[in-house]
């Protein structure tokens, strides 16, 4: 590693109770866009015996838009919740934004985290969640405020305000007073949306965010997250079976097998014209089971 | 039956009815905050916190209540330590009870469901933070029903303290039944003054904490 020229090191900035800066560490070599937001480096993650990603390598560019598809058992969601850091990793280093965030350089050397420096690192991430996942005793507009107040120490006034975007971006400010139990599958996905974005996160995960979801609800969810990468700068690295969602939004997917990535390709060449055999296998039974 | 004997008896009961709610009331709240801080200590990630609750849980839901409280009422004087009879009966009932809902706090926070975790940490709570905002307001619900049943113990394990010198219902009670000669009459009153109490007191309100807390959950429409 050179050391870059210019180093802004946790600087942070606050006016009031507002914080602008929240320790960014910017090293400043003139190459910091061209880094890679997220990148896996050989990431092993193992259960007891069984090995469920093996040496992952994987790069995500900014504002890239990430497909992970592949069989169940395949690793891929493992691969979202380690980056969450849900999951701890038995091996090599998972990069976020140009600094390591499950290891700290310490003296040329890559020791584990602490929680500290997890928490730190894991603020530029954002994850919705199959079950949605919602505090079922707040209503839709408290579970967007819940977060930017306890954590980030927003005043209740400036997040429920943009609490209240939010809701209204994904189409719910009708709702914003409903608890989770009076909300239908798609609204409580797309309040889950809304609250995870509330923080900010530059990489939003989205975990098989339709499969829990009644067939004519997938649609809602869907056109809020493709609004959500027309209209912001965000990468977002998903885990689908909706072939067709992944073929028109993502900008490369990735095909996962025994807890490796053995095919990836712009959507088209992927899904149209697949390489390999176990591919074929996949994309043939998905599609089988969706006519 | 000699009147000034009853008169002089039902007296007696109703200053032992209220010496009951009293010693109830004070070792629930004790019980109640014990049982809190013990549970949460026994979920603790740092070992020490999570083994001293363990211990203490250990201590007092596996020995006898009665010999806690001779244990403080007797033996804490051979050490220089005297304690009123009444501040024996409410510690003592409370703590031991509190090991129980320790156990009940413990259980609750468990049975919070694992997605709630998991969106506190994609949120980037800290630990404590969560626990207050999101993980209690959920298992204080779950542990409601168990406490109801636990308080309810608690009420009637207070006869108890008989034993340190103080006449609360059932000593009242026996020894009305004692100078009357009508043990019928005294026992069948206590047994329903006990009823009574729990019924119109205990159950209700938890009942009511329980509906208070309830918004955002099935159980709001199904009560």
């Amino acid at each position: 590693m050179n050391e870059p020229r210019i180093r802004f090191e946790n600087i942070a900035k606050r006016y009031g109770a507002l914080t602008v800066l929240d320790n960014p560490d910017i090293p400043c070599n003139g190459k910091v866009m061209n880094e890679p937001i997220v990148r896996f480096e050989n990431v092993t993650k193992r259960y007891g015996a069984l090995t469920v990603l093996n040496e992952l390598n994987l790069s995500i560019a900014r504002n890239e838009k990430v497909c992970i598809i592949g069989p169940s058992g395949s690793g891929k969601t493992t691969v979202l919740r380690m980056l969450m850091t849900l999951e701890r990793i038995n091996g090599g280093v998972i990069w976020v934004d140009g600094e390591p965030l499950t290891h700290v350089q310490k003296r040329g050397q890559m020791v584990l985290a602490s929680d500290r420096h997890l928490r730190r690192v894991r603020g530029k991430i954002g994850m919705v969640f199959q079950h949605f996942n919602l505090f079922p005793h707040m209503t839709a507009l408290q579970n967007c405020m819940e977060a930017p107040v306890s954590v980030l120490g927003l005043p209740k006034k400036d997040a429920e305000a943009r609490a209240a975007e939010l809701l209204e971006m994904v189409g719910l400010s009708g709702k914003k007073n409903h608890f989770p139990i009076q909300l239908s599958g798609g609204q409580k996905q797309r309040v889950a949306i809304a609250r995870a974005l509330a923080m900010r996160p530059k990489v939003m995960l989205f975990d098989e965010v339709t499969s829990a979801l009644d067939p004519e609800l997938i649609g809602e969810v869907l056109s809020v997250i493709r609004k959500l990468g027309a209209e912001h700068d965000l990468t977002m690295l998903m885990v689908t079976h909706q072939m067709g969602f992944a073929k028109e939004f993502s900008d490369r997917v990735c095909f996962f097998y025994d807890g490796k990535i053995i095919e990836q390709g712009p959507p088209d060449q992927l899904l149209g014209n697949p390489q390999n055999e176990r591919t074929r296998q996949f994309l043939s039974a998905v599609l089988e089971a969706n006519s | 039956m000699n009147e000034f004997a009853l008169g002089f008896s039902v007296a007696a009961l109703v200053k032992g009815a209220l010496t009951t709610l009293v010693v109830t009331f004070g070792a629930s709240v004790v019980s109640i905050v014990l049982g809190l801080i013990a549970g949460l200590l026994r979920v603790s990630p740092l070992w020490p916190l999570r083994w001293f609750a363990v211990g203490y849980i250990e201590f007092f839901r596996g020995t006898s209540l009665l010999v806690q409280v001779y244990l403080l009422f007797f033996v804490l004087p051979i050490f220089g330590v005297a304690l009123a009879p009444w501040t024996v009966a409410i510690f003592g009932i409370g703590m031991n009870v509190s090991a129980y809902g320790a156990e009940l706090v413990r259980a609750a926070i468990q049975a919070v469901d694992r997605g709630q975790y998991e969106a506190s940490i994609a949120l980037n709570f800290r630990r404590l933070t969560m626990m207050r905002r999101i993980v209690l307001p959920q298992a204080v619900r779950i542990m409601l029903p168990p406490w109801g049943n636990l308080l309810i113990e608690l009420f009637k394990s207070t006869s108890l303290i008989f034993f340190i010198t103080i006449t609360e219902l059932t000593a009242a009670s026996k020894l009305a039944a004692d100078a009357t000669g009508n043990y019928l009459l005294f026992f069948a009153v206590a047994l329903f003054g006990y009823y009574v109490i729990a019924r119109a007191l205990i159950t209700p309100f938890v009942r009511w904490l329980e509906r208070r807390l309830s918004s955002g959950f099935v159980r709001q429409v199904l009560s």
